[in-house]
């Protein structure tokens, strides 16, 4: 038996952002591209992230996710297909031959592309790597206390609650919430020693959406530096301090108390102090894909002393999009995929020109 | 001035007007079929006989769809705009040896002005994309990097510019006018003469600032970190040598420049005997390895001194800073022989940017907008890129320049946006539509509205602003919007509702609902729009008069709005008409604007289930 042959210009593996908007561009610059999805639906992370907005938008990013699947799946260079998974992959004349399986787990969700349905072959002459990067899974610093503690979340849990317009299962009540900053990021402890870049922009975009919807509330931010995201922001950060309380200090524990969870911290030079909250937010860092070893062996695509993924000094025809490449807001991934989408169409058309003198 | 004449073409719609009765109306000599200085023709260029095309070569000719423009109704009035229209089109073809300011088809050709990084991956991006390509440099040599630039990067960026990139040195662009496809730019090194350009790249080259460090510091002792030698830093045969490193003291740096100064602070530490101190704010370690560098420097000895933003003191004539510790509770004072100072990219802002009349309708070009992420800006084929725009140096201005292109070349050359119809006999001049349009389609040129079709997103605004009606991209004009409102309302089960949608935020929401099964009230209809900027008070009091109990607009965010204040103006016309309702008896709550995301489906669902259940109770 034969595979299924769907070869394309350009290969994207991943329908997040990104590779969305390395599509798109793509398809700007007149040339065609296939999207792999191993998820049965488009959209990635940002499918999961909440409007951030509040008296006015708070860029975050999160709404243009449709924008981006919406001309996906309008634009006749775009094919996708999801619940596929790129299982083989190697060189082959000018470009990259790749087998690729159907993902049977998982229902198949409403949105563009079709699933894959069967094993299918596909030759293409540029590969995007656009398959996100990981968020680190805060169970794996266990004196925080997720999975063991009541009212411990990752952010990534608030960003689904406040989806809903809620501030976890005891709802809408105002409460006493604090982040917890660099979970998972500059953290020797773990070997993570970089920063994600991302997560003081939404953990301060979700703590006003917080004091937003519930303006009793109060919301505490442990940290240790603020990081720059966003040149607006920057000068919000007077005004946001006012809002919220910002706290220089990493917590050393957060434990079950009477009322909810507990944060053990202290402030410089002075004795460890005990805190009562109603929810504490565990604001998760952005690592490598999970899979990058695999991807990287796949396409031999090569990677950064972090572990991401990086064009730099990997096979020809292999470029990397978005969070994949190191921690990227929405925003800029969709910026970085513009990049590849770049690299890529420079790729089919040195080689169309090559081949037709 | 060239003696125009009426050439009557008959086209279907015309037939009960009399062509010497309009001709005699516009005070013009009808066409007898003999020579001809001048002409305008009562149909298009397409339309028009062969025969009458060979006769008009050379001439100047206004071709008017005079069918268009007369509309319907009584004769009289259908004479009397034509004559208008004809007078009007006369005044075109009288000065029709003036150059249009659009070409019918949008320029493809691209000026970069600027320099440095940014400047020139935009112009290998558009050479690529097989734009012409102008790269106007301030400089003399195009090569030359922008003060914050990698200048590796950048003689790599030049030598890889194709042959056929047009360079003009020493020139700056100092005025432009226009919309995308027709853009007409003044450079500094042409004269008075404008040239026309499909798109504009502004790329200023970046320079560095050292403007987030305290004031007073004894300048013979500083060193701003790009000029920094490190070999320069000797310490005394007998002694050590104190440099403090100042990296963000007075406000936090960005993180590149952080990162700048950690490289600083790591070369010198590394000399012998040279103790470093880092003074800073906040950590601005997310730049790529900025973590590591920080880590770096700890083990290479460097004293990390945070203090509070703006806590630096600076003593003795500038020659000794002090500090609060707050890991100590005291005050610190250090007195270093010489201070390395973090330094900020900034470009200069050209004065014409924000003076020019017909740029500041448009409002703040480079917004946070994550609708124009990428070096877009509002105005369609203008893209604002590098240091202009804050963007840090290095990969993320060449992936900023990778995605401006690609949009820059789906405009040039992409599917065309159906053009707004101008009616030329129903247009009263004032220009409301030029200052209204957010995207610079709209231009006044020789006594006519004219629209760049690519500059164009028809989303409205001028439509909606418009006093007399004269203008509206095709379908969203007035008579269209109100006979479809109607159909609808019609339809609709009372208590009628209506919901305008904008097509970025409120209809994405509408449709993820309804693919989700979610039922809509039966009295509800759903009214798309490409912008809430189409929003006027006509049509929202229309929908009242067609029997609407409540009209709910859902547009973006402010903030948030592609065609920048569509939003905003919604909101100002709603909020105009709060008066009106109390007047007629209405709720404030029969007229509201529900700021939304696309992704905010919930947020829908419940306000218009709150405005039927409210509609319920009355």
């Amino acid at each position: 038996m034969t595979n299924a042959q769907l070869d394309t210009p350009v290969l994207i593996l991943g329908g997040g952002v990104a590779g969305l908007a390395a599509a798109v561009d793509l398809a700007r610059r007149g040339v065609a591209a296939t999207i792999i999805e191993r998820e049965p639906r488009l959209g990635g992370r940002a499918s999961q992230f909440c409007c951030k907005a509040t008296e006015a938008c708070a860029r975050c990013g999160a709404c243009r996710l449709g924008e981006l699947m919406a001309q996906a799946a309008h634009l006749p260079q775009i094919t996708i297909y999801t619940a596929a998974l790129a299982v083989a992959a190697q060189p082959r004349g000018d470009g990259w031959q790749v087998e690729l399986a159907p993902q049977p787990n998982g229902e198949i969700g409403p949105g563009p592309g079709r699933p894959l349905s069967e094993r299918a072959t596909l030759n293409a002459q540029a590969v995007i790597l656009a398959v996100g990067g990981e968020a680190f899974n805060p169970a794996g610093k266990t004196r925080f206390g997720h999975g063991r503690v009541e009212g411990v979340f990752s952010a990534l849990e608030l960003e689904a609650m406040l989806a809903q317009g809620a501030l976890g299962p005891k709802a809408m009540a105002p409460a006493k919430v604090a982040f917890i900053q660099c979970v998972g990021s500059r953290d020797a402890s773990l070997g993570r020693l970089w920063c994600s870049r991302v997560c003081c922009g939404y953990a301060l975009r979700m703590g006003r959406v917080i004091r937003g919807l519930l303006p009793e509330s109060e919301v505490t931010f442990f940290h240790m530096d603020v990081q720059d995201y966003g040149r607006a922001w920057e000068e919000e950060l007077p005004e946001l301090r006012k809002q919220m309380r910002f706290v220089r200090a990493m917590p050393g524990e957060v434990t079950a108390g009477d009322g909810g969870p507990e944060v053990t911290y202290a402030l410089a030079g002075e004795q460890a102090i005990k805190e009562g909250f109603d929810l504490v937010v565990l604001s998760v860092g952005l690592g490598p894909p999970n899979g990058a070893s695999a991807l990287g062996e796949l396409f031999g695509a090569a990677k950064d002393s972090d572990g991401f993924l990086t064009a730099d000094g990997g096979p020809a025809g292999v470029f990397v999009a978005g969070a994949a490449a190191g921690p990227r807001s929405l925003n800029e991934s969709i910026v970085h995929g513009g990049l590849a989408a770049s690299q890529a169409a420079s790729r089919v058309a040195s080689l169309s020109e090559a081949r037709h003198g | 001035m060239a003696k125009v004449s009426l050439v009557w073409v008959a086209t279907p719609g015309l037939d009960d007007l009399d062509p010497a009765l309009v001709a005699k109306a516009a005070g013009m000599a009808l066409d007898q079929g003999g020579l001809l200085e001048a002409a305008v023709v009562t149909t298009s260029q397409e339309q028009a006989p062969k025969q009458l095309r060979q006769r008009l070569v050379g001439l100047p000719v206004a071709w008017l769809e005079l069918a268009a423009e007369v509309g319907g109704g009584p004769e009289a009035h259908r004479l009397a705009r034509a004559a208008v229209a004809v007078s009007r089109a006369a005044g075109r073809a009288a000065k029709g040896t003036l150059p249009p300011v659009y070409a019918p088809q949008p320029a493809q050709s691209v000026l970069v002005a600027g320099a440095g990084y940014s400047a020139l991956a935009a112009a290998w991006e558009s050479a690529a994309l097989g734009h012409p390509v102008t790269l106007a440099t301030p400089f003399e040599a195009f090569d030359q990097a922008g003060a914050d630039d990698d200048p590796e990067a950048v003689s790599l960026m030049a030598a890889q510019l194709p042959a056929q990139v047009e360079l003009v040195p020493h020139s700056e662009l100092t005025r432009l006018i226009g919309g995308a496809g027709g853009f007409n730019v003044w450079l500094s090194t042409n004269g008075d003469a404008p040239q026309t350009y499909g798109a504009v790249f502004l790329a200023p080259p970046g320079e560095l600032a050292v403007g987030c460090e305290v004031d007073g510091l004894d300048p013979a002792l500083c060193c701003p970190v790009s000029q920094l030698n490190p070999e320069d830093y000797q310490a005394p045969a007998d002694g050590w040598l104190h440099v403090a490193v100042l990296a963000g003291t007075a406000e936090p740096v960005p993180s590149y420049s952080f990162s700048a100064a950690l490289d600083a602070a790591l070369a010198l530490a590394r000399r012998p005997r040279v103790q470093v101190t880092l003074l800073y704010s906040e950590a601005r370690v997310a730049a790529p390895g900025g973590e590591k560098l920080f880590r770096d420097c700890r083990e290479a000895g460097v004293l990390i001194a945070r203090v509070a933003t703006g806590g630096l003191q600076v003593r003795a004539d500038g020659r000794e800073l002090a500090w609060l510790d707050p890991l100590l509770g005291e005050e610190l004072e250090l007195a270093p022989a010489a201070m390395v100072l973090a330094q900020q990219a900034t470009a200069s802002r050209p004065a014409w940017l924000d003076n020019d009349l017909l740029i500041k309708p448009w409002g703040e070009l480079v917004p946070d907008n994550p609708r124009l992420a990428g070096g877009r800006t509002s105005r369609t084929g203008l893209y604002l890129t590098g240091a202009l725009r804050g963007t840090a140096p290095g990969d993320a201005r060449r992936a900023e320049a990778a995605a401006a292109a690609a949009a820059m070349h789906e405009v040039l050359t992409g599917k065309v946006v159906p053009m707004p119809v101008v009616r030329d006999s129903f247009c009263a001049s004032c220009l409301t539509c030029v200052r209204t349009c957010p995207h610079g389609a709209p231009r006044y040129a020789v006594e006519h509205i004219q629209c760049a079709p690519a500059a164009c997103l028809a989303c409205g605004a001028c439509a909606a602003e418009c006093p007399a009606e004269a203008i509206a991209p095709p379908g969203w004009g007035n008579p269209e919007m109100f006979s479809s409102l109607e159909w609808g309302l019609a339809l609709a089960a009372e208590p009628k509702m209506v919901l305008f949608a904008c097509a970025a935020s409120g209809m994405p929401a509408v449709a993820s609902l309804s693919a989700q099964g979610h039922e809509w009230p039966a009295g509800l209809v759903i009214y798309p729009l490409v912008c809430a900027a189409r929003m006027s008070q006509v049509l929202l009091l229309k929908a009242l008069e067609l029997g609407a109990k409540r009209v709910l607009v859902a547009g973006c965010h402010p903030g948030n709005c592609r065609s920048v204040t569509g939003n905003h103006k919604a909101m100002a016309k709603i909020a105009s008409l709060s008066g009106d309702l109390a007047a007629l008896g209405l709720p404030p709550e029969a007229m509201e604007f529900l700021p939304l995301a696309a992704n905010q489906t919930r947020e829908l669902a419940q306000k218009v289930a709150a405005m039927a259940q409210g509609l319920g109770e009355e």
